[in-house]
């Protein structure tokens, strides 16, 4: 069987974590040589740095055969980051692909959140994509070579989620990011879309209807449609050559069900005669024209 | 003038100085709202600090005008300023019913030339401070059990991307993603949540990459014409209206003559596997007839059996 990743070189961000680890495992088997770029840290980034996460994975790969090295950091950090760029070059010889998988959570309703939980979560998840997409992206600048970007995204940050205003605005902000690399970086051959995936980790241990007292779902999630493993076929796909003519694009990868975003338009418009709407005849106007359907139709129907 | 639709109201406006913040400034004030006007009073970057003057220039417009308007000159995203600018309507006025946030600065950059601090500047300005607005004010709709509104204005950069604005796209695509968060979680409160892009001519367009820079700045003479920055209040103003009061979680469009609503993100295509794991050559195989159809006509959802290389598995859940 063909491998699909045959000598590319990537950069998976949060390739310690549970979706991380299995985008590095699976890269590997198609033969890509990978960088394993990881805090190690606990999901709400607070425990520091824990290098031995990283290298079972790295250790993982290279037992089953295939090549990976390891980079313990803060991908938020700059100088982090640039190394993890300098690491690929310095290691593989180039670069082709990076994945951005990384993230932490801190819940809390937006009216109790404090300045930290705010900030910490907004930094290592956006800023931690910029970092990294900025010296890749030197890179392609400068080898015209191409390259494909992954940001893993979330339904938080699509559909937004109540008690993660945090969570919800920096994953949100990972789609406008993408938007705008793809936009910049796509006459040097770059290509950069999201993942919007669903898989049990533990992060999704955390969830609200997850029973605490029992052992945690992720533990079990192995072999099932849960299974992280699941998320990771379509990442492969836009890291190929196959997906060299995808960008700007968010799909959604959850358990059997790959889905394709619709691209933001809008639906329908009024237009005045005037430059600036009178303001008694938009009152009069609204309830028969935008919002002749009703503001609270039933959710989108998923297809 | 039949009834004035903001009577009685009383509504925060961040980046009240500038020229869309103007715009809403005016036009709730007529429409019988009373003010705090906050802003930084600086430049368009960020970078000049703070500029009281400015600031008090638009409440003492507004009051001329026979409005009542109160400033409050400060960082936004300064969760001090953000909750002094809460306390100012609750201690002027006796309560609070909407928050506009206009506020936001601009450094462009293409991303591989992008320093830390342009990005960590715009994304701190624009996000945190709608972050931090939002939680004083939903602390006191939560207590109050008034109800209330939020309004974010936002940018087409956050929707489509702009390529020199990685930053800015970013930070206003954040605006939509805390957009749908609060009007998830206030809903139960009575408060809606909220955004507009805008298009307009401003100081910040004037910035543009098609601008010639040797001529008068365009947004001079933007008044009265399709790019007339007042053109994004009337929206405004229907939002933090009773009128509508079920309407929350969405994103609006206003530019000259126009007022547009953006529809929900939905999914358009979709490809259903069914082992208990997804194959990646199966994958491989499918993605042209299935996700990569052609990307601006939609097409009907296909849905495809079994991977061929796992026949015999059985299905956990079959495809629906």
């Amino acid at each position: 069987m063909a491998k699909h990743l045959e000598g590319k070189v990537a950069i998976v961000t949060g390739g310690a974590g549970g979706m991380g680890s299995q985008v590095c495992r699976i890269f590997a088997e198609q033969g890509a040589s990978v960088i394993v770029a990881d805090t190690g840290g606990d999901v709400e980034g607070r425990s520091g740095v824990d290098a031995s996460r990283v290298q079972a994975v790295v250790d993982s790969i290279t037992t089953a055969g295939g090549s990976a090295v390891g980079a313990t950091g803060d991908i938020a950090d700059m100088e982090y980051a640039e190394s993890l760029v300098r690491t690929a070059l310095d290691t593989y010889g180039k670069l082709d692909s990076l994945v951005c998988t990384h993230g932490i959570l801190r819940e809390r309703m937006v009216f109790n959140m404090t300045e930290d939980e705010w900030d910490e979560v907004v930094r290592v998840h956006l800023k931690g994509c910029f970092t990294a997409t900025k010296f890749a992206s030197i890179y392609w600048r400068q080898t015209r070579t191409g390259g494909s970007i992954i940001y893993f995204s979330s339904l938080a940050g699509i559909r937004g989620g109540a008690g993660q205003p945090n969570y919800s605005a920096a994953h949100a902000g990972k789609i406008g990011l993408m938007l705008s690399t793809a936009n910049a970086l796509g006459r040097y051959g770059v290509r950069v879309n999201c993942i919007s995936p669903g898989a049990s980790t533990r992060m999704t241990d955390r969830g609200r209807l997850v029973d605490r007292g029992g052992p945690a779902p992720s533990l079990s999630a192995e072999g099932t449609e849960r299974d992280p493993k699941n998320v990771v076929p379509p990442v492969v796909y836009l890291a190929s050559d196959a997906g060299s003519n995808i960008t700007g694009r968010i799909i959604g990868a959850v358990g059997h069900k790959l889905t394709m975003w619709r691209e933001p338009t809008w639906d329908s418009a009024i237009y005045s005669e005037t430059p600036v709407w009178d303001i008694d005849e938009l009152f009069r106007v609204m309830p028969e024209t935008l919002g002749a359907g009703g503001w609270h139709p039933a959710p989108p129907t998923s297809p | 003038m039949a009834t004035k639709h903001l009577d009685g109201k009383v509504a925060i406006i961040t980046g009240a100085a500038g020229g869309i913040g103007r715009g809403v400034c005016d036009a709730f004030s007529a429409q019988g709202a009373r003010l705090v006007v906050t802003d930084t009073g600086g430049d368009v970057e960020g970078r000049s600090g703070i500029d009281s003057a400015r600031v008090d220039a638009v409440a003492g417009r507004v009051q001329t005008a026979g409005g009542e308007a109160v400033a409050v000159a400060g960082d936004i995203a300064d969760l001090a300023v953000a909750e002094q600018v809460v306390r100012t309507a609750l201690d002027t006025y006796g309560k609070l019913d909407t928050l506009i946030c206009t506020h936001g600065i601009l450094r462009e950059r293409m991303i591989f030339n992008m320093t830390e601090d342009e990005w960590d500047e715009v994304v701190r300005v624009h996000l945190k401070g709608c972050f931090a607005p939002t939680k004083f004010a939903s602390i006191y709709w939560r207590q109050s059990q008034t109800g209330g509104s939020i309004i974010y204005v936002t940018s087409d950069a956050g929707i489509v991307g702009g390529a020199g604005q990685p930053n800015y796209s970013a930070a206003h695509a954040g605006k939509l993603g805390l957009m749908r968060s609060n009007a998830l979680a206030l809903k139960k409160y009575g408060v809606t949540c909220n955004a507009i892009a805008p298009s307009a001519s401003t100081r910040m367009t004037d910035r543009g990459r098609m601008v010639d820079r040797a001529a008068p700045a365009p947004s001079l003479g933007a008044a009265g014409t399709a790019r007339d920055p007042a053109a994004i209040a009337p929206i405004a103003v229907w939002l933090a209206s009773d009128d509508a009061s079920e309407v929350s979680g969405r994103i609006f469009g206003a530019g000259g003559h126009r007022i547009s609503v953006y529809r929900d993100p939905v999914q358009e295509r979709v490809l259903m596997g069914r082992s208990p794991m997804f194959d990646i050559d199966w994958l491989f195989q499918h993605w042209d007839d299935t996700l990569g159809q052609d990307r601006l006509f939609p097409e009907p959802i296909r849905q495809l059996g079994a991977p061929p290389s796992t026949p015999s598995t059985p299905s956990p859940k079959p495809s629906t």
